[in-house]
């Protein structure tokens, strides 16, 4: 509690507070534009948070995060085109709703189950990143091994044949952290001579690619999509009658987003389509989904922003992804210099605090925001296209150029954005291969570790019941679709 | 009857083939002194690169719908323009430097992208060129490229 109340009393620090209203504000922003997301958003902004400060630079990336949620549910409602992936969910009967001359609810709803969503999730970080970082500080190098197997085996929980590619993906991005030297021979790997790679790969160019050049390539292909846009009137807070009819389905979103944001790699999309789903189960109003629920946006808006929150815990805790977006802010604690884990529990309580309570700031600003000037906020998505990518695309350039001053990150972040726009058209997702690259070092450096312990015998995994226990719950989650397959085969008539 | 193609057989064959270089690349690494401890620097790029191949056998072997227009549509002649203009604007930056090289890219690929009309994309053009100098110039103090011309004119 006193390390809480230290990262609270830091909120009264006005460069900070202006920072993360600034991130809320932005992240409003961005999630009301469709096609850029908060975490390309974060990977574009990662290189100006350099010069501020680990407290700042966190608090305003955390502040966009939780924002760029809400954000997307504005022309989810508004323009069935959701700003952000995880507004899909709501876009469903959001934009049913506005069809009905009910956007202003739509988007007061969505506003306050946000905020709830989002302040529940930060109060269970605040209990339960502390309670697993302690539990870490038993965890070996064999254990963080297969926590990181673990959390890149989530990578193919998405079902159908993208559960290969983002296997697939996971993958390169594993490989791809093996470029530059390895520490511990001082051999020089796939850097063919060329300087910017003898480091190995830099986080920021290929994140700014991947996200930003990506999507603007892929937005050069579809210029000609255009989006209908309905008259809204202002956003307006919902009355008890609608409170107490969508309370299940906050609850139950916020519970739901919490617990799928904690598990390594699924993120707030994940949360807002299995919240959308188990709210439609347990509604009174069945008859009312598909038509224009408040429930259907009540339910997914609580968990996408729940879901910010719950994959803050194993990436503070652990050190481990909870999704692409604390993917990318991974990368920017350790662009910091600071390096997640249950040690920062101790070393830095303050930063972790700070982050928490930042979280918390940003949550009620986008609730005063959304509720007040969502329809400024609207307007947004009617920024024209021609101005906006291109646009992105120099601030990209900028982004990448930045940290170090080189030309040579700006061309790894044009290759990153090619690779990230065919794997948009080859039905890739560039989410596992940023979490294959964050992870992808710490994998191989505690396999490196625990073959040193072990003696270079690979049997003696069995000895440690944690490394062993996450290894087999790989290993059933990833064989148990080949097994059900065989199954039905099996039990199938003749 | 010609039977539709599978999408995943191409990418399946691409990603066999990344990982046959990268295991193929691992062979020209600088041997590591014999009797080290543990894993040494080839085992696990080959290691990664072996799952990457499996994978990539069990992608080939997955049944997929092939992708719809909506899905994925065709890259246009005015696309494949934008896309060389975007690898442009890097000589351009090299000959007239960034400031000057961001409004003419913004002006040009706007025009190209269509849909908006001349006077504002001229405004918004200039309006991010000043608005990058001053944040990132003035306030972040980044040194921008300056390219043959700034050079040339002692800026």
């Amino acid at each position: 509690m006193e390390g809480f109340l230290g990262g609270l009393a830091i909120l009264v620090d006005p460069w900070v507070m202006l920072m993360v209203f600034l991130g809320t504000v932005l992240g409003i922003f961005v999630g009301a534009l469709p096609g850029i997301s908060g975490s390309t958003t974060i990977a574009l902004m990662l290189p100006m948070t350099i010069a501020m400060g680990p407290i700042p630079a966190i608090c305003f990336l955390g502040a966009i995060y939780c924002a760029a949620n809400f954000g997307g549910s504005i022309t989810a409602i508004m323009v069935n085109a959701p700003g952000d992936p995880s507004a899909s969910a709501t876009a469903l009967e959001g934009y049913k709703m506005a069809e009905k001359g009910q956007a202003g609810l739509a988007l007061g709803m969505s506003a306050v189950s946000s905020a709830i969503g989002g302040i529940f999730s930060i109060f269970v970080l605040i209990i339960a990143a502390p309670l697993l970082a302690r539990a870490a500080y038993s965890f070996g190098p064999p254990e963080y091994f297969a926590l990181a197997v673990f959390g890149l085996s989530m990578c193919a929980a998405i079902g159908g044949d993208s559960a290969v590619k983002n296997l697939i993906a996971a993958a390169l991005g594993v490989l791809l952290a093996t470029i530059g030297m390895d520490l511990t021979t001082g051999t020089e790997r796939f850097a063919f001579g060329i300087d910017e790679l003898a480091d190995g790969i830099k986080f920021v160019p290929v994140l700014i690619g991947l996200f930003a050049v990506g999507e603007m390539l892929d937005q050069v292909v579809r210029r000609a999509e255009k989006a209908k846009i309905i008259a809204m009137d202002a956003a307006r807070v919902p009355g008890m009658a609608e409170f107490r009819k969508c309370n299940r389905s906050i609850w139950l979103g916020s519970v739901i987003g919490t617990f799928i944001g904690a598990l390594p790699a699924l993120g707030a999309t994940t949360a807002a389509l299995i919240g959308y789903n188990e709210t439609r189960r347990w509604s009174k109003h069945k008859e009312e989904f598909g038509k224009g629920s408040i429930e259907g946006v009540a339910g997914p808006e609580a968990a996408n922003n729940a879901a910010v929150g719950g994959s803050m815990v194993p990436t503070l805790a652990l050190g481990i992804p909870g999704s692409a977006t604390t993917a990318i802010i991974l990368a920017g604690l350790i662009v910091q210099g600071v390096r997640p884990g249950p040690h920062l529990f101790t070393e830095q309580p303050t930063l972790l605090y700070a982050v928490f309570a930042s979280m918390l700031a940003a949550n009620l600003f986008y609730l005063g925001l959304g509720l007040y000037m969502a329809k400024f906020f609207a307007r947004i998505s009617l920024v024209p296209p021609a101005i906006l990518w291109p646009s992105v695309f120099v601030l990209s350039i900028i982004g990448a150029y930045g940290p170090d001053q080189s030309m040579g990150d700006v061309v790894i972040m044009l290759i990153a954005g090619v690779v990230g726009f065919l794997f948009r058209r080859t039905g890739f997702s560039p989410a596992p291969l940023i979490m294959g690259l964050v992870l992808g070092g710490k994998m191989e450096e505690t396999l490196k570790q625990s073959l040193i312990i072990f003696g270079d015998d690979v049997s003696l995994f069995a000895t440690r019941p944690i490394a062993m226990t996450l290894l087999a719950i790989t290993a059933v989650g990833l064989l148990w679709p080949l097994f059900s397959r065989l199954w039905r085969l099996r039990v199938a008539p003749r | 009857m010609r039977r539709a193609r599978n999408p995943n057989h191409a990418i399946a064959a691409t990603i066999a083939v990344v990982a046959l270089c990268a295991i193929a690349a691992t062979f020209t690494f600088e041997p590591v002194p014999p009797g080290l401890p543990g894993l040494g620097a080839v085992e696990f790029p080959r290691l990664v690169s072996g799952i990457l191949l499996a994978l990539a056998l069990v992608l080939g072997l997955t049944a997929a719908s092939p992708p719809t227009e909506e899905e994925v549509p065709r890259v246009s002649g005015q696309a494949w323009v934008i896309f060389a203009l975007c690898l442009g604007f890097l000589p351009l930056v090299d000959m007239i430097g960034m400031i000057p090289a961001i409004p003419i890219f913004l002006l040009v690929v706007g025009r190209l992208w269509g849909g908006t009309a001349w006077p504002s994309l001229l405004l918004s053009a200039l309006g991010m060129g000043i608005g990058i100098w001053i944040v990132f110039v003035k306030i972040f103090r980044l040194t921008l490229p300056k390219g043959w011309l700034g050079t040339m004119l002692g800026l």
